[in-house]
C-alpha cells in the first residue's frame, strides 16, 4: 500500500503544533515536558518519512540520537522537576516566577 | 585501511578526546577516592591544559576528520575552531579556579565529583559544537551542552531561585532545540544530506522549494539564537544568570556563548555562502536575506539588553542583561557578512571572555564575604578594598568601551567594519546604545568610589592567589587596550575557515 | 647601537613609572634623584653610540627606521611606533637628552628638600620620554603624541608648585594659561595633520615626503597644509601673537624653565618646520610669513627685555626673542642655520636660567634684579659660567653663539631680506644690551641687597652642571664654523645635515654668488654693535645709575609700554578672553548649556529610564510567556522573510 509522503509530513506538522500549543497553555511542568517530547517525536516522524522516501540511511541513523537525548531531557527534567518540587511544593509554571524583571 | 582512517580522523581531534578522557578520568576518580574530592579540580585543570595543548597545535590544521564517501566530513580542524577552543578552555580554567574558591559550591562539598564531570560534559559539547559540519552531531553537541547546564545551573539544589534557574532553563531550552530539530529534519527532507558542505553545493547547483528552506533555516536559528541568548530567544538568561551558582553563570555567558558563535558563523558561512569577493564580502545564496535578518536582530538584541540593565540591582543580572547587550554588538559583526566583521567578532569575543570571567570573579569573591550581589551593598568597596575595586573598575569601563581598556579595541574594530560596510546608521545606533550602557556601568562605580563605606563592612583580605588571578585577568585588558597588534594578528590568523 | 634607539625613549619612561610609583614611598631623595638623571644619563649614552655609529655610515644611508611594533592598522591608516634616527632626529636627540641630562643633575641639588621631590622627577622624566618620542617618531602620529605630552608636562611642571601666589593669581594661573594658548596652536597642527592625510593618504614622514614630489598637490594645498603647521609651531615655539604664555611660564621651578621653556620644548616648533621642510619649501608664501614673523618676535621680545625686572622674565623674553631668530633662519630656508641655533641656544640659555636659579637658590628666593648687585665675590662660578653665557647669546667671536646667529644674519642677507637682516641684526644689538644689563645689575657694581641674606655658592651639584654648560656654550660653537673660515672641510654642521635638507634646498630660490668679503664685513657690523651696546650697559647700569633713571623719566611712555610688555596680555583680555568668558557664561552656560543641552540629556536620560522600566517588565518569570514571546517573535520573522521575498 502507497501512503503519499504528505500525509506523514501533515501528521508531523500537527503533532509539532499541538507540542507547542502544549508547552504554552498547560500550567503543570510534567504535562510540559511531554509536550517537549511530542515536539521532538514529530521532528522524528519528519525524519524516517524523509528516511524512506529519499532512500538515505541518515534520517533513521539520526532518530536513534534523538531518542536517546529525548530520553536524557526527560531524565534530567524529572530531576530538576523533583528538585523544585522539594523546595516549593508545587509544579505549576505559573507559579515559579521569584526571579523576574 | 579503514584502520588508517580512523587514527587519522582521531588524530585531527585530539583535544575533545584529552576532555573526554579527562571526563572519565573524573568520574573514576571520584568513585575511587570516596570522600576525599580535593583532588578532582586538579585532575580537571590538567585535562584543560592537556586540551590546550592539543588546540595550539591545531592552529596550523585544516582537515576534515571522519570523511564519508562523497567527500564531506564531521568535524573540522581549523584555525577558527581553534580560537573558539582556546576561548572554551581558557574560560574552563578560571571557572574551574573559580570554583575551588567559591562558597556555593564548596556547600555542597559531596557532590564535587558529578560538578566537575558535568562542566566537562559541557566542554566537550562546546568542543564539537565549535567543530562540527554536520547537523546531526550539531544537534547533538547542542543538546550536550544544554543537558550538562540545565543541571549545574540548579547544582545547589537547596537554594529555590537555584532550581527555579534550572526549571526555567530546562524548559527554554527543551522547546527551543525542539523547533530546531523540526528545522533540521526539514532542512534533511529538502536536500536530503544533513552534512553542511553537501548542502551548500546542493543549494548553489540545483533549485530547492523557496518557502520550505526559509522556513527551515529559521527554526534552526532558534536553537543557535538561544544558545547566544539573542532576542527574542534570550528570555532565559537573566533568570538563569542570577539563578544559577555564579561560577557557572560566568561560564556560560563565556564558554556557552563562545560556542553558539562559533556555530553560528560556521552554519551561516559554510551553509549559505557562495563567494567570497577581493574585499572580504561574503556572496550569500539568494535564499535568506540574512544581513537584514541579522540587522534587526542586533539592535533588538543590544537595545533590549541595554535598556533592560539600566534598572537592575543584582550585579549578576545586570551582568546577564549587559551579556545579551553585549550578543547584540556580536551580532553586528554577523550583519557585516564580512571576513572584516569576522576579525572585529574574534577581536570582541577575546576581550569579552576576559572581561567577563574578571567581573564576575570580583562579584564572586565579594559575594563570598558579604553574601550579597545587590548594587547597593558595594557603596564605598572602592575605599576598603581599592584592589578589588579598581580591579572592577577595570572590568566595567571595558565592557562599556572605553580606552584605554581592551573593550575599546573590541568596539574599534567592530565599528571600524561597520564603517567600511557603509552600514553607518547601525554604527550610530550601536554607539547610542553604548552612551545608555555607560549609564548602568557608571552607576556601579559611582556606588564603588563615590559613596563611603559603612562602618565594618568589608572588613576582609583578598588572597595571594586570588589576587594574583584577578591581576592575571585585569592586566591583559589595559595591555592590550594600549598594544593590541598581537590580538589583531591572532585574529587574522583565527578565521581561517576550512573551505574558504 | 643604532637600532637599540628605542631606549634613550624607553629609559626615561621607566624613570616616570619608577619616580611615580615607588618614588613617594621611598622618599629618598639620592635614590629619586639618581634613577631620574641615570636614566636621562644612560639614555644620552645610547644616543651618543648611535651619532657616532651613523656617522660612520656614508652620508646618503645615515638614515635608519626602528620599528618597534604596529600600533595601529585600519583601513588605509597604518602607524607603527617606529624611531627614526638621522642626521636631524640625532641632533634633537643629543640636545635632549645631554641638556636633559645636565639639567637633571642641577635638580638634584635645586630641588633638595622640596616635599614633592619625586613628583619633579617624575615629572622630568616624563617630559624627556615625551620629547623623545617627539624627536625620534617616523610618524606624524608619534610626533604629535609627544607633541601633546610635552605640553602635558610643561603644564603639571609650571603649577608645580600649585598653591604659591604668581603676579596676580597662583602658578596653577599660569599653567593653565600656558595649556589653552598651546591648545589653540595645537588644534592648528591637528587641522595640518588631517589635510596631510587627505592629501598624502599617510602620516609617515618618509611617505608623505617622497609623495611631495610624486603628487601633483595644488600650491594652495601646500600653503594651507604648512600654514597649520606653523600655527602649531607658533603656539608651541611662543611666537606673536601666542608668545603670552611663555613670559609666564616661568612661574614652574627654574630647571623646567631651562629645560623646558628655553632648551628643549619650546624648540619643537622648530625642530617640527625643520623637519617638514620639503613642505614648507613647496609653500615659499608661508616662509616668507614665518620670516616676518620670525624677525618681528624677535625684536619684539628683545624691546620688552629691555626693561623688565624679574630676573626669570628677562631671559624669558630673551627666549622669545631668540626663538624669532630660528624661526626667522626658517623662513629665509636655512634650515640648517636654525637648528645650528636650536643647539648653541640650548646651551646657553640652560646655562643662563640655571645661573639664575642658582642667583635665587642663594638670594633666597628674590628675583628682583633691583636688589641684587654685586655678587661676583659671593658666588664665582656662577658668576663666571653666567659671564660666558651672556657673551655667548650677545654674540661675541668665539663663543658659540656668535657662530650661529651670524649663520642665521648672513644666510638672511644673502637671500635679499636686507629689511628682515637690520631688524635681526638690531635685536642682536638689543640682545647685547639687555643681557648686559642683567649682568652688570646681578654681579657688578654695590650690593643692594640686606647684608643678612649671606648670598653663598651653590652647591658642586648645581655648579658642575654650570660648568659643563659653560664649556659647552664656549666651544659648541666651533661645530659649525662658517666655511669662509674653516678652509676644505666647509661648515661641519651644514655638511651633516645637508642631506635631510637637500630636497627642501633644491626646491627653494639659490641664492647669488656673495663674496666672502661681504660676510666679513656683515659680521663686523653685528660684533661691534654688541661689543658698543655692552660698553653702553656698563656706562648706564654699572658707572652712571642716574643715565638709565633719567632716561626712563624722559621717555616715560615708551619706557611704561616696555615695562608691560606692550599691553599684550590685558589686550587679549579685553579683546578675547573676557568678551568669550561673559559669552560663554551668559549665553552658553546659563542658557545654551542649562536649558538645551541639560534639558535635552536629562529629558532623554528620562524617557530612556521610564522606557527601560516598561521594557524589563517584559521578563515577567513566567516561563511560558518567554516561549510564547520566543514564537511570536519566530512568526514575525518568518512572516517578514517570507513577505519581503
Amino acid at each position: 500500500m502507497h501512503v503519499p509522503i504528505e500525509y506523514f509530513l501533515v501528521l508531523s506538522a500537527f503533532m509539532f503544533i499541538t507540542g507547542v500549543a502544549g508547552v504554552l497553555t498547560r500550567r503543570n511542568a510534567i504535562v510540559i515536558f511531554m509536550s517537549v517530547e511530542l515536539m521532538l517525536n514529530s521532528a522524528n516522524l519528519t525524519l524516517v518519512t524523509f528516511s524512506s522516501y529519499i532512500g538515505n540511511p541518515v534520517g533513521q541513523l539520526f532518530v536513534f540520537f534523538v531518542m536517546t537525548v529525548a530520553a536524557a531531557e526527560a531524565a534530567v527534567g524529572l530531576a530538576i522537576i523533583i528538585a523544585l518540587f522539594r523546595n516549593k511544593q508545587t509544579m505549576n509554571v505559573d507559579e515559579i516566577n521569584i526571579l523576574k524583571w | 585501511m579503514n584502520v588508517d582512517y580512523l587514527v587519522n580522523s582521531l588524530y585531527l581531534i585530539k583535544p575533545e578526546l584529552a576532555i573526554a578522557s579527562a571526563l572519565v578520568l573524573l568520574v573514576l576518580i571520584d568513585l575511587i577516592m570516596g570522600n576525599n574530592k580535593k583532588f578532582l579540580p586538579y585532575v580537571a585543570i590538567a585535562g584543560l591544559i592537556a586540551a590546550a595543548y592539543f588546540i595550539i597545535g591545531q592552529f596550523g590544521m585544516n582537515s576534515l576528520a571522519f570523511v564519508s564517501k562523497s567527500n564531506k566530513g564531521m568535524i573540522i580542524a581549523d584555525p577558527f575552531g581553534a580560537f573558539f577552543k582556546g576561548i572554551v578552555v581558557f574560560a574552563s580554567l578560571f571557572v574551574v579556579y573559580f570554583s575551588i574558591k567559591s562558597d556555593e559550591i564548596k556547600a555542597s562539598f559531596e557532590r564535587h565529583g558529578e560538578y566537575y564531570t558535568l562542566i566537562f560534559g559541557m566542554i566537550l559539547g562546546m568542543f564539537f559544537m565549535i567543530s562540527a559540519s554536520d547537523l546531526i552531531l550539531i544537534y547533538i553537541s547542542l543538546e550536550l551542552v544544554s543537558f550538562s547546564s540545565y543541571v549545574l545551573a540548579g547544582f545547589t539544589k537547596t537554594a529555590l531561585r537555584n532550581s527555579e534557574a534550572a526549571l526555567k532553563y530546562v524548559i527554554y531550552g527543551g522547546v527551543s532545540s525542539g523547533i530546531m530539530l523540526f528545522g533540521i529534519s526539514i532542512l534533511y527532507g529538502i536536500t536530503g544530506s544533513t552534512n553542511l558542505y553537501e548542502i551548500n553545493s546542493l543549494i548553489q547547483s540545483s533549485s530547492i522549494p523557496n518557502l520550505t528552506f526559509i522556513l527551515s533555516g529559521i527554526l534552526i536559528f532558534v536553537g543557535i539564537g538561544y544558545k547566544i541568548s539573542a532576542a527574542p530567544f534570550h528570555f532565559w538568561t537573566p533568570d538563569v544568570y542570577e539563578g544559577a551558582p555564579i561560577t557557572i553563570t560566568a561560564f556560560l555567558s563565556v564558554a556557552s556563548k563562545a560556542a553558539g558563535f562559533a556555530l553560528l558563523i560556521r552554519f551561516i558561512k559554510i551553509t549559505f555562502i557562495k563567494s567570497v569577493d577581493s574585499a572580504g564580502y561574503w556572496q550569500l545564496v539568494d535564499l535568506i536575506d540574512w544581513k537584514t535578518f541579522f540587522i534587526f536582530l542586533s539592535i533588538i538584541t543590544m537595545t533590549l539588553g541595554n535598556f533592560a540593565a539600566l534598572w537592575q540591582d543584582n550585579l549578576k543580572r545586570m551582568l546577564a542583561y549587559s551579556s545579551i547587550a553585549h550578543a547584540g554588538y556580536l551580532l553586528l559583526g554577523m550583519a557585516v557578512l564580512s571576513n572584516q566583521g569576522m576579525i572585529a567578532i574574534i577581536i570582541y569575543f577575546a576581550v569579552y571572555a576576559i572581561t567577563n570571567l574578571g567581573a564576575f570573579f570580583v562579584v564572586m569573591l565579594i559575594a563570598n564575604k558579604i553574601g550579597s550581589e545587590n548594587i547597593d551593598d558595594y557603596k564605598g568597596l572602592g575605599y576598603s578594598q581599592p584592589f578589588l575595586g579598581v580591579s572592577l573598575a577595570i572590568f566595567l569601563i571595558s565592557l562599556t568601551g572605553l580606552p584605554p581598556t581592551a573593550g575599546f579595541i573590541g568596539k574599534l574594530y567592530l565599528f571600524i567594519a561597520l564603517v567600511d560596510a557603509k552600514m553607518i546608521t547601525l554604527a550610530v545606533i550601536a554607539l547610542l546604545n553604548s552612551v545608555v550602557a555607560l549609564y548602568y556601568y557608571i552607576r556601579v562605580l559611582k556606588n564603588l568610589f563615590l559613596s563611603r563605606p559603612a562602618n565594618g563592612t568589608f572588613e576582609f583580605k583578598v588572597s595571594f592567589s586570588n589576587g594574583l588571578v584577578l591581576v592575571l585577568l585585569a592586566a591583559p585588558i589595559i595591555i592590550l587596550g594600549i598594544y593590541f597588534t598581537p590580538l589583531v594578528d591572532l585574529a587574522k590568523n583565527s578565521m581561517q575557515i576550512l573551505g574558504f | 647601537m643604532t637600532q637599540y634607539i628605542y631606549l634613550t625613549v624607553l629609559l626615561p619612561l621607566f624613570g616616570f613609572l619608577f619616580n611615580g610609583i615607588v618614588g613617594g614611598r621611598i622618599k629618598n631623595e639620592k635614590i629619586i634623584g639618581w634613577i631620574g638623571s641615570g636614566t636621562i644619563g644612560l639614555s644620552f649614552l645610547v644616543a651618543v653610540s648611535s651619532f657616532f655609529q651613523t656617522l660612520g655610515l656614508p652620508a646618503g644611508d645615515r638614515k635608519t627606521i626602528v620599528t618597534l611594533f604596529n600600533w595601529l592598522h585600519a583601513g588605509g591608516l597604518n602607524i607603527n611606533v617606529s624611531y627614526q634616527v638621522d642626521q636631524l632626529s640625532l641632533v634633537m636627540a643629543l640636545i635632549v637628552t645631554g641638556v636633559g641630562f645636565i639639567i637633571h643633575v642641577y635638580s638634584i641639588g635645586y630641588m633638595h628638600g622640596d616635599k614633592g621631590f619625586w613628583r619633579f622627577f617624575a615629572y622630568m622624566n616624563l617630559f624627556i620620554f615625551a620629547m623623545m618620542n617627539l624627536v625620534l617618531g617616523d610618524n606624524f602620529v608619534l610626533l604629535f603624541l609627544g607633541w601633546e605630552g610635552v605640553g602635558l608636562c610643561s603644564y603639571l611642571l609650571i603649577g608645580f608648585w600649585y598653591d604659591k601666589k604668581f603676579e596676580k593669581g597662583t602658578t596653577g594661573d599660569a599653567a593653565k594659561k600656558a595649556f589653552i594658548v598651546n591648545r589653540i596652536g595645537d588644534f592648528g597642527f591637528l587641522l595640518g595633520m588631517f589635510l596631510i592625510y587627505s592629501t598624502f593618504g599617510s602620516l609617515n614622514f618618509t611617505e608623505v615626503f617622497s609623495r611631495v614630489d610624486a603628487y601633483n598637490v595644488p600650491a594652495s594645498i601646500f600653503n594651507f597644509i604648512a600654514l597649520f603647521l606653523f600655527v602649531g609651531a607658533i603656539g608651541k615655539s611662543a611666537q606673536i601673537p601666542l608668545f603670552v604664555w611663555l613670559p609666564d611660564a616661568m612661574a614652574g621651578p627654574t630647571p623646567v624653565s631651562a629645560l623646558i621653556h628655553a632648551a628643549t620644548m619650546v624648540t619643537a616648533g622648530v625642530y617640527m618646520v625643520a623637519r617638514c621642510s620639503i613642505i614648507f619649501a613647496s609653500a615659499p608664501a608661508i616662509l616668507t610669513v614665518i620670516a616676518i614673523i620670525g624677525a618681528f618676535t624677535a625684536i619684539f621680545a628683545a624691546s620688552i627685555g629691555l626693561v623688565q625686572n624679574d630676573i626669570k622674565k628677562v631671559l624669558a623674553y630673551s627666549t622669545v626673542s631668540q626663538l624669532g631668530y630660528m624661526f626667522l633662519a626658517m623662513g629665509v630656508g636655512a634650515f640648517t642655520s636654525g637648528i645650528f641655533h636650536v643647539m648653541t641656544h640650548a646651551f646657553f640659555k640652560a646655562l643662563l636660567f640655571l645661573g639664575a636659579g642658582s642667583v635665587i637658590h642663594s638670594m633666597h628666593e628674590e628675583q628682583d634684579i633691583q636688589n641684587y648687585g654685586g655678587l661676583k665675590k659671593y658666588m664665582p662660578q656662577t658668576y663666571f659660567t653666567f659671564l660666558i653665557a651672556a657673551l655667548a647669546i650677545s654674540g661675541i667671536p668665539p663663543l658659540s653663539g656668535f657662530f650661529s646667529k651670524d649663520d642665521i644674519l648672513w644666510n638672511t642677507f644673502a637671500n635679499g631680506h636686507i629689511i628682515l637682516w637690520i631688524i635681526g641684526a638690531g635685536t642682536a644689538l638689543l640682545t647685547a644690551f639687555y643681557m648686559f644689563r642683567l649682568y652688570f645689575l646681578i654681579f657688578e657694581g654695590k650690593e643692594r641687597f640686606n647684608l643678612n641674606k649671606h648670598p653663598h655658592e651653590s652647591p658642586k651639584l648645581m655648579t658642575i652642571p654650570l660648568m659643563v654648560l659653560a664649556v659647552l656654550s664656549a666651544v659648541g660653537g666651533f661645530i659649525g664654523i662658517p666655511a669662509l673660515f674653516a678652509g676644505e672641510n666647509g661648515n661641519l654642521f651644514e655638511s651633516w645635515l645637508a642631506p635631510v635638507f637637500q630636497k627642501a634646498n633644491t626646491r627653494l630660490m639659490v641664492y647669488g654668488a656673495h663674496s666672502g668679503m661681504e660676510e666679513i664685513t656683515l659680521m663686523s657690523i653685528t660684533v661691534i654693535g654688541a661689543a658698543c651696546a655692552i660698553y653702553f650697559a656698563r656706562y648706564v647700569y654699572l658707572k652712571n645709575p642716574q643715565f638709565a633713571l633719567d632716561t626712563s623719566r624722559k621717555f616715560k611712555g615708551i619706557y611704561y609700554l616696555l615695562l608691560n610688555k606692550y599691553f599684550v596680555d590685558e589686550i587679549y583680555d579685553a579683546a578675547i578672553v573676557n568678551p568669550v568668558k561673559r559669552g560663554s557664561e551668559r549665553l552658553l552656560w546659563k542658557f545654551t548649556d542649562v536649558k538645551i543641552i541639560d534639558g535635552a540629556v536629562n529629558g532623554t536620560a528620562s524617557l530612556i529610564n521610564y522606557l527601560s522600566g516598561k521594557i524589563r517588565k517584559i521578563q515577567t518569570g513566567v516561563t511560558q510567556l518567554y516561549a510564547m514571546v520566543m514564537m511570536i517573535g519566530l512568526v514575525i520573522a518568518l512572516f517578514w522573510i517570507i513577505m519581503s521575498l
